[in-house]
């Protein structure tokens, strides 16, 4: 999904909308753009329901040095450790009981900590098996912050790109 | 008879021992191929311990009776210490379809306290595990650690003579069998003796990789007789709902560097 920077709460507040009161799911929502504290604040603010959203925080840790422990949040001390990533996916998704919605926010974030080569691998494998497992899989892309090497390897794991602005 | 209907069969019609371990089972293309002897190898706390007690327990929930025979520490010990599994049941050892042993208790009840073992004592040893996996059925066994047996028989020549007679009197009972073998972090072999790898039917090195300053658990098939598998490394993660898998990314590995 592209979205515009001025869009995100927007677009939050939609995907949470159609995804998790629509169709009856659980969230593992991947962070690597703002600590996943902040984003509970958003989601507060929002008046989302948080008791089904899991976040696997891969940034709070280099950005503060620390992380504090907080409930349904598992960090990663990196962006740059994707197996992290994958693993802490991996772990909710068995945990998690349900239908599951992973949202990853965002690719653009990603691309700046780690080169294409191996983020389009670990796009690869991190969809390939949540598709296997039945999960549906949202990829944020921010327009402004996006490149043309990253929208081709959008093109390559997605079924379908939702342009927000369009959309709205 | 029910227990021939429930092997589980590949597209081959060979029988697999289905590990319960997700990601070392798509690995290992269905499991390991049954009455297989497998060393578990690497250096300390890179998980052998707890990967084999997952693989027993798989068997146990599944109705394989299971035995861990525990050599370096008392199993008590072990389980209190071993990651508190969602799976785990107590009522798996009540029915004795989890069953735990010292060797110690084992080399008593056979008056076997000593230092160095003779060709005679490893055929009384490898007759009493055999008996005790007839007895109760036994599918799957880990003996944790072998190394530490193989301190106790000196010679290259009786660790080899141990590994096999007990590779096969366990084989013969259908029995899967996971040897964990403990080398120091640098080492280049695969055992402490170079014996043990080179008898084993399969060997699965556990390690870890130093990568940017973070350190990751690695698993690789190096080599399992009977079956086509993978022999990428990948990065694993020790949780409560079972050891995890996912493959080590490629263009992450720094070059040079372990
Ligand atoms: N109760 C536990 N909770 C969380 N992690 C644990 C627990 N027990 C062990 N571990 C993890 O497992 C590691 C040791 O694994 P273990 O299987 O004993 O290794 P090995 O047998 O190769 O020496 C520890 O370093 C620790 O990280
Ligand atoms: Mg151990």
């Amino acid at each position: 999904m592209v979205i515009k920077v001025d869009d995100y709460l927007d677009a939050m507040r939609g995907t949470m909308d159609a995804f998790l009161l629509e169709k009856d799911l659980s969230a593992i929502y991947i962070t690597s753009t703002i600590p996943s504290q902040s984003i509970k604040n958003v989601l507060t603010i929002l008046e989302i329901e948080m008791s089904r959203i899991y976040f696997v925080d891969c940034i709070s840790h280099i950005m503060m040095g620390t992380a504090v422990r907080s409930e349904h949040v598992s960090f990663v001390e990196s962006p740059t450790m994707l197996e992290n990533i994958m693993l802490k996916v991996e772990y909710l998704m068995r945990s998690i009981e349900g239908k599951k919605l992973v949202l990853l926010d965002s690719i653009n974030s990603l691309a700046i900590h780690n080169n294409t080569k191996i983020l389009s691998e670990f796009l690869h494998i991190l969809v390939n098996n949540l598709r296997a497992k039945e999960a549906y899989t949202l990829i944020l892309s921010v327009e402004e912050q996006s490149s043309e090497e990253i929208s081709n390897m959008l093109g390559l794991v997605c079924d379908e790109s939702l342009n927000f602005t369009e959309t709205k | 008879m029910p227990e021939a209907e429930e092997e589980e069969l590949n597209a081959a019609g060979e029988s697999r021992c289905i590990t319960g371990i997700d990601g070392l089972d798509r690995i290992l293309n269905g499991g390991i191929p049954r009455g297989n002897t497998v060393l578990i190898t690497g250096s300390c706390g890179t998980g052998k311990t707890t990967l084999s007690f997952e693989f027993l327990l798989h068997g146990a929930i599944h109705d394989e009776n299971s035995l861990f025979i525990s050599v370096t520490e008392n199993w008590e010990k072990l389980l209190k210490n071993v990651i508190p599994y969602d799976f785990f049941d107590d009522s798996l050892l009540k029915s004795k379809k989890l069953i735990m042993i010292d060797l110690g208790a084992i080399y008593s009840k056979l008056g076997l306290e000593k230092a160095e073992f003779t060709m005679e004592d490893i055929d009384i040893i490898v007759r009493a595990i055999g008996d005790i996996v007839r007895e109760w059925s036994i599918k799957r066994l880990v003996i944790d650690s072998i190394t530490s047996i193989c301190f106790q028989l000196k010679t290259k020549e009786k660790i080899r003579d141990f590994i096999l007679s007990l590779g096969k009197n366990l084989s013969e009972a259908g029995c899967t069998c996971i040897l964990v073998s403990e080398i120091s972090p640098g080492e280049q072999s695969y055992s402490m003796y170079g014996v043990e790898e080179a008898i084993a039917d399969g060997i699965v090195l556990m390690a870890n990789l130093q990568r940017r300053g973070d350190l990751l658990r690695t698993l690789q098939v190096v080599k399992m007789r009977g079956t086509m598998h993978s022999r990428a490394k990948y990065v694993l993660d020790l949780t409560s709902v079972g050891v995890l898998l996912v493959p080590l990314l490629k263009g992450g590995s720094v070059p040079g560097g372990i």
